[in-house]
């Protein structure tokens, strides 16, 4: 702009309509259809017949079936045991990987493959290798002496056998990341701390750990709410069951809107697992941003 | 007490050998300063001794113990590293007292030696601080603190001054000649910067291409270079090099050690010549004067000369001769008169 030039009209302009397409698709596709989610879950609906207003009444039908307090409770389970136990075997198998040997070397190549292969694919193969009467798993505990699981057929075993592959399948990319991360601290600070006669657990939990943490952060709230969103492997391996044993929101809402046609209850299904993810994650936010260290 | 010796010491990376068969002792107490051309070794050198980079071969001995097969920790050495490789996520105080907390030092004793060490490089006041709101000068000085807390028998510098500008520098380097008079500890500490050399070591080793080209103090590498090589690299301006007899010896003198004037001196080695080129520094000047075909370097407190001819003079016992070799010609020899005389000196009337 010239000095003394008056802003012509176009200019006052020009930055709204630089930046109206991409609101425009927002709008469309993320804040109109979150506003119709809530509109929908106080309203009785079967896709057919008028909607009718009925106020809470789809929280409290949902509230009251044992189904979604499972379904509730069954993906807190997920969620915990995915972003537990998934971050942390990735943050160790990443240190791991640190080292150069040919093991090293090999696990890195191949450990991002499950990540590339189709969910889809992924959990029709563990179907198999998790089957009670002839699957892989079962066949190698036999070998050990050890009695069958049953594995996805058993209330017990199911949600732990969903999260084994869920896992398997998450494990290669967060170690990746993790990897590329700590690949990125400078030599010399590890060499000072040999110096400072640091040893494993304080060069982890003192350098390592503090100088990943901004990716850890990322991590932890991607995978939450990836967690949260777990459906696919449950439909393939489980449909919820036994009984409710791996029913989880996403599956709930599944049925509800898609099997019952109830859309009303799936709505406000949804409804609550927005606000449960909103909520982790201003709570990580505020708990947790101050101590991740960033440069 | 600190000596160190390097034994038949050598240096391979991969297939590649940086140091080969290396001989070397730092006097025990002593300000030892290596200094040579980028990528000739110095730090190499310094991570051996500190055991994080340990040699392919031979053996480094710290007062007489062979220290080769001791870890890092356990050597009795402090290293400043030049990026100063502070930790990042932890305070001052931490990134200072972590070395004792991993050595079981109690509380009060660490409270109290970091208090000491670091009322005495002047940040005790940044103690609760993290290192990515301080400045060059303030994590220079963080860096110190953390090697001296350890009361190394030996202190280690890898161009600890590099990454600071020129006023606070030369500050600095005031402080550490204190520092060094004060622990008395030895202190092995790496430059290129001859300047720094000069002005702080006690003992120079001047290194190259992994070889160690001369040690000696401070005033012998400048003033009895043992070889072109040191001669050259040592000085700023560096010494001016002529060649003489064929080619078959260089005939060297300092810019400083040039007298100019109008009329023709009665000095051995005086030259008519024209100034080329002329540059303030400041105390000094500094005159580019070209005569017979060559051009030399001279370094002036007198201002005063301007653009044109000129008499150039320089002593007799300020010329240095090299062979072919490119090794010195020791002054005052039968054989440095020689070839003085060949050269000879032109004596205007
Ligand atoms: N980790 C390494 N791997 C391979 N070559 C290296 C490594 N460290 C240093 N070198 C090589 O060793 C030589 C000396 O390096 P260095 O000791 O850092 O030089 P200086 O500190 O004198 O500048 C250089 O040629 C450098 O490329
Ligand atoms: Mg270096």
């Amino acid at each position: 702009m010239h000095e003394g030039v008056k802003k012509t009209r176009w200019d006052i302009i020009r930055p709204y309509v630089f930046i109206f397409p991409a609101m425009f698709f927002i709008f469309l596709f993320v804040v109109y259809p979150s506003i119709d989610l809530i509109i929908r879950s106080f309203q009785e609906w079967n896709l057919i017949a008028a909607p009718k207003w009925v106020g809470l009444e789809n929280y409290k039908y949902n509230f009251g079936k044992r189904e979604f307090v499972e379904s509730i409770r069954n993906t807190a389970i997920y969620a915990v045991c995915m972003v537990g136990i998934g971050m942390t075997l990735s943050t160790l198998l990443a240190v791991w990987l640190k080292n150069n040997t040919w093991l090293n070397n090999l696990t890195r190549n191949v450990m991002f493959m499950p990540h590339v292969i189709s969910l889809l694919s992924v959990a029709m193969v563990w179907t198999w290798i998790m089957n009670k009467d002839n699957g892989l798993l079962n066949t190698v505990l036999n070998i050990f002496g050890l009695p069958s699981l049953k594995w996805i057929d058993s209330r017990d075993t199911a949600m732990m056998s969903v999260i084994i592959v869920a896992l398997w399948k998450a494990l290669g990319y967060n170690t990746l990341l993790i990897h590329a991360a700590i690949q990125n601290i400078p030599s010399e600070l590890y060499e000072a701390a040999d110096l400072d006669n640091a040893n494993r657990r304080s060069v982890f939990f003192k350098i390592t750990l503090p100088m990943i943490s901004p990716q850890l952060f990322t991590l932890l709230i991607t995978n939450t709410i990836g967690s949260f969103k777990v459906f696919e492997t449950i439909r393939i391996m489980t449909k919820g069951g036994p009984g409710s044993a791996t029913q989880v929101l996403v599956y709930y809402i599944y049925k509800q809107a898609f099997q019952l046609n109830k859309i009303g209850l799936a709505a406000a299904a949804g409804v609550v697992l927005m606000a449960i993810v909103g909520v982790l994650t201003i709570v990580y936010f505020v708990v947790l941003s101050k101590k991740v260290h960033y440069q | 007490m600190a000596e160190i010796r390097f034994e038949k010491v050598s240096k391979k990376f991969g297939t590649k050998t940086i140091i080969k068969d290396l001989d070397l002792t730092i006097e025990d107490g002593s300000f030892t300063v290596m200094i040579g051309p980028s990528g000739c070794g110095k730090t190499t050198l310094l991570r051996m001794i500190a055991g994080i980079g340990p040699q392919t071969s031979g053996k480094i001995y710290l007062d007489g113990k062979d220290i080769s097969d001791i870890p890092p920790a356990k050597r009795n050495v402090a290293m400043v590293f030049q990026n100063y490789a502070i930790y990042p996520t932890m305070t001052v105080r931490e990134n200072i007292e972590f070395g004792l907390k991993n050595n079981k030092v109690p509380k009060e004793e660490r409270d109290r030696l970091v208090r000491e060490v670091t009322e005495s490089v002047g940040i005790d006041d940044l103690l609760e601080r993290k290192p990515n709101t301080l400045s060059g000068g303030q994590r220079q000085r963080i860096a110190l603190a953390r090697a001296m807390i350890k009361k190394p028998k030996v202190f280690l510098m890898d161009e600890p001054l590099s990454n600071l500008d020129a006023k606070l520098r030369s500050g600095m380097r005031t402080e550490l000649i204190e520092l060094h008079k004060r622990l008395k500890t030895t202190f092995v500490y790496v430059t290129h910067d001859q300047i720094e050399a000069m002005s702080m070591a006690s003992h120079i080793i001047l290194m190259n291409d992994g070889e160690i080209i001369q040690s000696d103090s401070p005033r012998d590498i400048y003033n009895n270079p043992k070889n072109l090589f040191t001669a050259q690299f040592i000085g700023s301006p560096q010494m001016n090099v002529l060649k003489a007899a064929g080619n078959e010896i260089s005939f060297c003198f300092r810019p400083e050690k040039v007298h100019m004037s109008i009329e023709a001196s009665n000095l051995f080695y005086c030259r008519k010549g024209e100034i080329v080129t002329k540059e303030m520094l400041g105390s000094e000047t500094l005159y580019q004067i070209r005569f017979e075909g060559q051009s030399v370097m001279v370094k002036s407190l007198d201002d005063n000369f301007q653009e044109g001819p000129i008499y150039i003079s320089v002593d007799k016992q300020d010329i240095l001769l090299f062979d072919i070799d490119d090794k010195i010609i020791p002054p005052h020899s039968t054989q440095h008169e020689q070839w003085l005389n060949i050269i000879g000196g032109v004596t205007y009337a």
